[in-house]
């Protein structure tokens, strides 16, 4: 798909432009986490730029003379790659922005302070149904625009921010519209491009985004769809598929199989935001952000509302099975996992949980391989079933 | 040996008193087959477990393995309380206990408190080295053994699923910590038991490297707020009122215990060491985990080994040679207790748990008046609860009064909060004190995984370090 392959591009040198507006005097932000609002940072003046890297084995590696060896080695590879000198990124930041849900992203942000880089926390308490729980993290939202008012040397007006709500909405939207397209049989775009596109648009300006977002749905209308009819439909679940961290997407879709939707907290835009034209935008985006959204795997109780999600998203979807994307030694996504697993032999759909510690050699790749062609087939042959 | 007798000398062994038999006797042997322990556990904790790895020869000692003894065969009971109407509640390590008391003299009848897994972990692996039933049963019933999920959240589980423990009027779970405790209580009740009710506390980990948390208001104020929020919830829900007045005498209690068992930690780093570290551990188990069998008992022991300790020290009496090197150790737990014994054996002390000593500063009356707020101003002052700056300051200041001669971390493999720092903390410590760090990966709850083959070259050379750095 050519208009992907040019955002992917434009994606890819995101550190060359980031360098260059940076010359220009431009703050560049990085940031970790969902719950760090992104339109914050734009409004602000500043470059933001997510951190969300993954998929090898040597950044989390990295980590461990510094941190606990059980640990996320998606979380430990957003220092990882720096403390290896192969982050183009994070020398350029003048901020990082890092959230606070979990225990893996608290110590990431201990790195960060301890490496000297100039961090700043977001508490997000998981304990999300209560108003002294939302009205903490809005006051985190407070103090950032004030910290990015200070590093980016801007006000952050009421007008500014709505108007980087808005123009994120747009993405958001387009992307919203793109996944529609998938409930289609065959869909006319996978779950490998679908999450590849998600992550261009975290790395090109929100016009661009915006521009090739509309020509990519357009293309997906027109073009026949690269997947047979018959291919099973999958939805891939998990905390996180990392920018970079492709090998299992694609090995499904290599396989036979489609990934018609996903259920993944990180790394992917959530709903839009739907900016109030008049109130306090602030309040709204935290009410939005914390509140309104499926929440994630840590928040509790969470698990109810998301077996429902995700009942919901196997209705829409007609989805013929489910493979959970676990990284290794993420605790409470191994629990939910279970749970997950529970519910959904309880429903009779057929679930495969994968796990992955970034280590994709030739030895791993092959037993990860088998099984998942034969999760495929076996869809197949329920399929066939009369 | 008949198998009452094996029972009888348990409870002997463990500072029953003969007029205490004919009620504890039958009670233990109810509570043991509960357990899953039988005659030949009992056997092996007599005869092996208890008397190589705790000082049965104090008073105090055996007094205190009574206490847990006693503690868990009331838990056993806890069905029975529940069938005549007492309320269950329950927590996790860590937490401050306070609340979860108060409840308990408030209504002493009606309320059962209990943070089970810890009792149950203690006991069953550091007396009978038998926790391995409950691990596997959780593990094979969704908490998978792959993740390096904690014990004690997996015995939690498992202590259920196997109907050793009730499910609770409520499970009031401090996620002050990890993330992992609170969610196992979401998973039970998924995944097993719809009436395991939880009300769940959470305080996110956000304040930078070398903040002083506790002198931050609007972070004490705020979790005040949560434990102010959650106890409240917790008496509504089990239909009780307690007054402030309540929870001030019980911090008053704890006070006054604390001040106690911080003696025991200064006469545990006398030279020469005059006990074992494992013997002494469990009464700081006092300072954080609610006994609804009161905690007077313990106090009592307390008393008596402080005597007895106290008559050591006079006589230079010690475990190790005098001058012997002396760590101090992140946490020593007694459900795993040839830990401990495996440095004395090599020469070298490690009298005291950083975890649960406590400094010049938590020793210090509250700033606050109101009981929520001098809670968690305490809480703040703990060196595992805040942020690994502030936490290396309060390390550093420990290894200076206790004069310690280094430090071991780890051992904590299973715990994404209070174990996932210890390398960072260990170049702290060291970059500050300039003295030897170590880190031993491990897990103190449980020892499959790392058995006493596993770690002896690396307890073994860290012995030998030291006894060379110091002549
Ligand atoms: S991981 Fe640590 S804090 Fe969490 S339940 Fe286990 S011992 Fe307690």
């Amino acid at each position: 798909m050519d208009e992907l392959e040019e955002l992917a591009k434009v994606a890819r040198t995101r550190p060359e432009q980031l360098k260059k507006r940076k010359d220009e005097g431009i703050k560049i932000i990085g940031y970790v986490g969902r719950f760090v609002p992104e339109e914050l940072i734009s409004a602000s003046g500043a470059e933001p730029c997510l951190l969300c890297k993954g998929g090898q084995p040597d950044p989390p590696d990295a980590v461990i003379p510094y941190m606990l060896r059980f640990m996320s080695p998606y979380s430990r590879s957003q220092i990882g790659y720096h403390l290896l000198g192969v982050d183009p990124v994070v020398p350029l930041l003048d901020l990082v922005v890092v959230q606070c849900s979990d225990c893996h992203e608290s110590r990431l942000a201990d790195l960060f302070e301890y490496f000297k880089l100039p961090a700043v926390r977001l508490g997000v308490p998981p304990d999300w149904k209560k108003s002294i729980s939302l009205d903490y993290y809005r006051r985190g939202l407070v103090r950032l625009k004030r910290t990015l008012e200070n590093v980016s040397g801007g006000d952050i007006s009421d007008e500014r921010l709505r108007e980087s709500v808005e123009s994120l909405d747009k993405v958001r939207d387009l992307l919203s519209r793109i996944r529609l397209l998938r409930k289609a049989q065959p869909p006319s775009i996978g779950g490998h491009d679908f999450i590849r596109l998600n992550h261009a648009t975290f790395y090109s300006d929100p016009d661009v985004s915006i521009r090739k977002l509309h020509a990519v749905y357009e293309e997906l209308q027109r073009r026949e769809s690269a997947f047979s009819a018959d291919a099973p439909r999958l939805l891939l679940a998990g905390h996180v598929v990392a920018v970079g961290d492709y090998t299992v997407p694609k090995l499904i879709e290599d396989s036979g199989g489609v990934i018609a939707a996903e259920f993944l907290d990180e790394g992917i835009r959530h709903c839009p935001q739907k900016a109030e034209a008049g109130g306090d935008p602030l309040a709204s985006l935290a009410e939005t952000y914390y509140s309104a959204m499926t929440p994630p795997s840590i928040f509790q109780p969470a698990w109810e509302e998301r077996i429902e999600h995700m009942k919901g998203l196997i209705n829409e979807y007609a989805i013929d099975g489910v493979i959970w994307y676990g990284l290794s030694f993420e605790e409470i996504y191994d629990l939910e996992c279970s749970v997950m697993s529970k519910v959904m032999s309880q429903m009779n759909i057929p679930f495969l949980k994968l796990e992955s510690s970034y280590e994709y050699s030739r030895e791993a790749v092959g037993p990860l391989t088998t099984r998942v062609e034969s999760f495929i087939e076996s869809l197949k042959q329920r399929r066939n079933r009369p | 040996m008949t198998q009452q007798n094996i029972h009888e000398e348990f409870l002997r062994l463990t500072g029953f008193e003969e007029e205490e038999m004919g009620r504890y006797l039958p009670e233990w042997r109810k509570a043991s087959e509960k357990l899953g322990l039988t005659e030949e556990d009992v056997r092996f904790a007599v005869r092996e477990r208890l008397p190589e790895h705790f000082a049965l020869e104090l008073e105090g000692i055996r007094k205190l393995l009574g206490c847990f003894v006693k503690e868990t065969i009331d838990l056993t009971k806890a069905g029975e309380y529940k069938s005549r109407g007492t309320k269950i509640v329950y927590g996790i390590l860590p937490a401050v206990l306070h609340f979860y008391y108060a409840l308990k003299l408030t209504a002493p009848e009606k309320i059962f408190v209990s943070f089970p897994d810890i009792f149950i972990t203690f006991v069953m692996n550091g007396f009978f080295h038998k926790l391995a039933p409950y691990l596997e049963e959780a593990e094979k019933t969704g908490i998978p053994y792959g993740c390096r999920h904690c014990a004690l959240n997996k015995t939690r589980y498992a202590a259920r699923r196997l109907g050793v423990i009730p499910s609770p009027d409520i499970s009031w779970i401090w996620g002050f910590v990890c993330d992992e405790g609170p969610k196992t209580d979401e998973f039970i009740r998924l995944y097993h038991d719809p009436e395991w009710k939880t009300y769940v506390t959470r305080l996110p980990h956000d304040q930078p490297l070398g903040t002083v948390e506790d002198e931050v208001i609007e972070r004490v104020e705020y979790l005040a707020a949560q434990m102010k929020d959650g106890f409240e919830s917790v008496q509504k829900e089990i239909g009780i009122k307690v007054s402030e007045e309540t929870i001030r005498g019980v911090i008053r209690i704890w006070q006054r215990y604390a001040a106690k068992v911080s003696e025991l930690g200064r006469l545990m780093s006398a030279d020469p060491q005059p006990l074992g570290a494992v013997s002494g551990r469990f009464f700081w188990e006092g300072l954080f985990t609610p006994l609804n069998t009161g905690m007077e008992s313990m106090e009592k022991a307390l008393d008596i080994t402080l005597e007895e300790v106290r008559q050591r020290v006079r006589n230079r009496e010690g475990i190790l040679p005098q001058g012997a090197p002396k760590l101090l150790i992140y946490s020593i737990h007694p459900s795993v207790p040839w830990i401990a014994r495996m440095f004395e054996e090599n020469g070298v002390g490690i009298p005291l748990s950083e975890f649960f000593i406590l400094t010049e500063k938590q020793l210090r009356p509250p700033t606050f008046e109101d009981p929520y707020m001098a809670a968690a101003e305490g809480w703040l002052r703990s060196s595992g609860m805040v942020n690994p700056g502030y936490q290396a300051e309060q390390i550093c200041e420990k290894i200076r009064t206790h004069k310690f001669d280094g430090m071991v971390f780890g051992l904590m493999d299973f715990d994404r909060w209070l174990g996932s720092s210890h390398r960072l903390l260990g170049r702290m410590v060291e970059e500050k004190t300039q003295l030897p760090v170590f880190y031993i990966e491990g897990d103190n709850w449980e020892d499959r995984d790392y058995s006493p083959e596993a770690l002896r070259t690396r307890i073994e050379s860290i012995c030998e370090i030291m006894k060379i750095r110091k002549g």
